[in-house]
């Protein structure tokens, strides 16, 4: 499904974010992209949700290089990925419900749509008994769980988690964990990068390791090793 | 693009514009400014021009003839200037008319009554008036030949001469001032006007990074700013049509006093019978220049 192929990333001569990463992720698995602070986790995402465009190197995802996606083409690239970030990145002056709505809102959903999908998706999150209240009354984690319903309101194949548990302690930490989880055994790839050792080492998926901006480590069934 | 998606999209623009209402204001403000002054010199220009034509419609070459000529030399002389394509109209004068005319003109009755009829010393004369008024150059030139100086006493071309050259001298000043404040105005107002829309575009850089990040495509970002542009044009059009009005009301009496009621007349005719056209010209500037601020603005932040 998500294939790395080469990629390199290099900012200047002396910053070499990504050097040479190949990477391969099948439908349904659940990634963890663990590694210390730049180590080149945040530029992988950054790449993987064509933020930023590789120096080298494809990035195959559904059979398709999204390095070579034109401008127009990457609003309905990002609709096929969602993403989840640390600081959640909400509205603060629209509600739970319009927030989320609001994703759906600018791709030119139709009402009836929107009316359907969005309780469902914040049942799903276990936010549905919050939908009126504003971001600025939630806690952190009632935050992330917002921010994810939103990533996944699009219904992505894909969902991408840049420490997301960043800013949580560790019991919103761990539900929001396994509310990624729950996503991922319902089919959608997760990929989720941190730097929390806790959370990897519970969590038993795969673990990808990076340092230096190469791989160091790939297992099936990691912990957090550096 | 869909109805629904139209109506979202306005409806952005205008929660927008509200939201900033300060900005908003500070930005249609500074744009009824530029379309008062660009909307004030049209319509000076245009009045002056027409003002201009008017007055040199009324200026014409007057031949005054020796009381020596004949009546048929000066009819002669008549047939062939009103034979001429460059002239309009020529009117014989006679001296009975100077008379009534000099009567006419003449409040104090001691001077009027140094003329009396019997004695009559106002020439006869022609009034010539020509098609076009540069050509009276031409025509007087022609009346200046040497085979009519027998029966020419006087041509009056030259103190016509130089009223027309002050008055075309002082309609290109105005017209040069006019573009000089216009240009001025329009670059002061478009540097304003896009640090406004810069600094709502910044104060909403998060929402933007939103939207982008759920896929929002570029004209859905886009096109809320371009709406709140347009309000700016439209709005600072409304404004400046009233302001307008207001400017004219108060700048009447000034000009009954020092340009005379002409001009007045002219400009209240003109603003009146142009009005559409005022509004027209108003909106689209201030639209497109509300459009093109927007979109300057906005284009930094899509570029990703």
């Amino acid at each position: 499904m998500i294939e790395i192929v080469g990629v390199s990333k290099i900012y200047s001569d002396t910053i070499k974010a990504l050097d040479n990463v190949n990477l391969k992720i099948e439908k349904g698995e659940f990634v963890s992209i663990v590694g210390q602070s730049g180590a080149g986790k945040s530029t992988l995402v950054k790449l993987l949700i064509c933020e930023e465009k590789p120096t080298s190197g494809k990035i195959l995802i559904a059979g398709r290089n999204i390095v070579q996606l034109k401008l127009s083409e990457l609003p309905y690239f990002r609709r096929k990925v969602g993403v989840v970030f640390q600081d959640f990145k909400l509205l603060p002056q629209k509600t739970v419900l319009e927030n989320v709505a609001f994703a759906l809102e600018v791709c030119d959903a139709l009402p009836e749509e929107i009316k359907d999908k969005v309780p469902r998706i914040l049942d799903l999150v276990g936010m549905l008994k919050c939908k009126d209240k504003y971001p600025d009354e939630l806690s952190g984690g009632e935050k992330q769980r917002i921010s994810i319903a939103r990533a996944l309101v699009h219904s992505p194949k894909i969902l991408i988690a840049d420490e997301a548990t960043g800013n949580l302690d560790p019991i919103n930490a761990w539900e929001i964990i396994e509310l990624l989880d729950r996503i991922n055994r319902r089919g959608t790839i997760v990929i989720l990068a941190t730097h929390n050792k806790a959370i990897v080492d519970r969590l038993k998926r795969r673990v990808v390791l990076i340092k230096n901006g190469t791989i160091l480590s790939d297992k099936v069934r990691g912990g957090y090793v550096i | 693009m869909s109805w629904i998606t139209i109506s979202r999209i306005t409806k952005l623009g205008l929660t927008n514009f509200w939201r900033n209402r300060w900005l908003s204001l500070a930005s249609t403000l500074v744009m009824t400014l530029t379309l008062l002054i660009i909307t004030l010199f049209v319509v000076m220009t245009m009045v002056i021009s027409k003002t201009t034509t008017m007055i040199k419609s009324k200026i014409d070459v007057a031949v005054y003839f020796k009381d020596s000529a004949t009546t048929q030399e000066i009819s002669d002389l008549q047939q062939i200037i009103a034979a001429r394509p460059d002239v309009k109209e020529v009117r014989y004068i006679s001296k009975e008319e100077a008379l009534r005319v000099w009567n006419e003109r003449q409040k104090n009755q001691r001077i009027k009554e140094l003329i009396k009829p019997e004695e009559n010393p106002l020439p006869r004369s022609l009034a010539i008036k020509a098609t076009n008024p540069e050509d009276l150059k031409n025509i007087a030139d022609f009346l200046a030949q040497n085979q009519y100086s027998p029966i020419v006493h006087k041509i009056s071309y030259e103190d016509n001469k130089q009223i027309i050259d002050k008055l075309l001298a002082i309609t290109s000043f105005v017209k040069k001032m006019g573009w000089i404040f216009s240009i001025t105005f329009v670059i002061i107002s478009i540097l304003v006007i896009l640090n406004t829309i810069r600094l709502t575009i910044f104060t909403r850089k998060e929402e933007i990074e939103i939207m982008r990040l759920v896929g929002a495509s570029d004209r859905f970002i886009k096109v809320p700013f371009i709406v709140e542009g347009i309000l700016y044009g439209f709005l600072a059009c409304i404004v400046a049509t009233i302001a307008l009005w207001i400017v004219i009301g108060l700048a009447t009496p000034l000009t009954n006093r020092y340009l005379g009621s002409i001009v007045t007349e002219n400009m209240h005719h003109f603003f009146i019978s142009k009005f559409l056209l005022i509004f027209l010209m108003q909106f689209i500037v201030g639209i497109l220049v509300g459009i093109g601020c927007s979109l300057f603005s906005i284009r930094r932040y899509l570029k990703v």
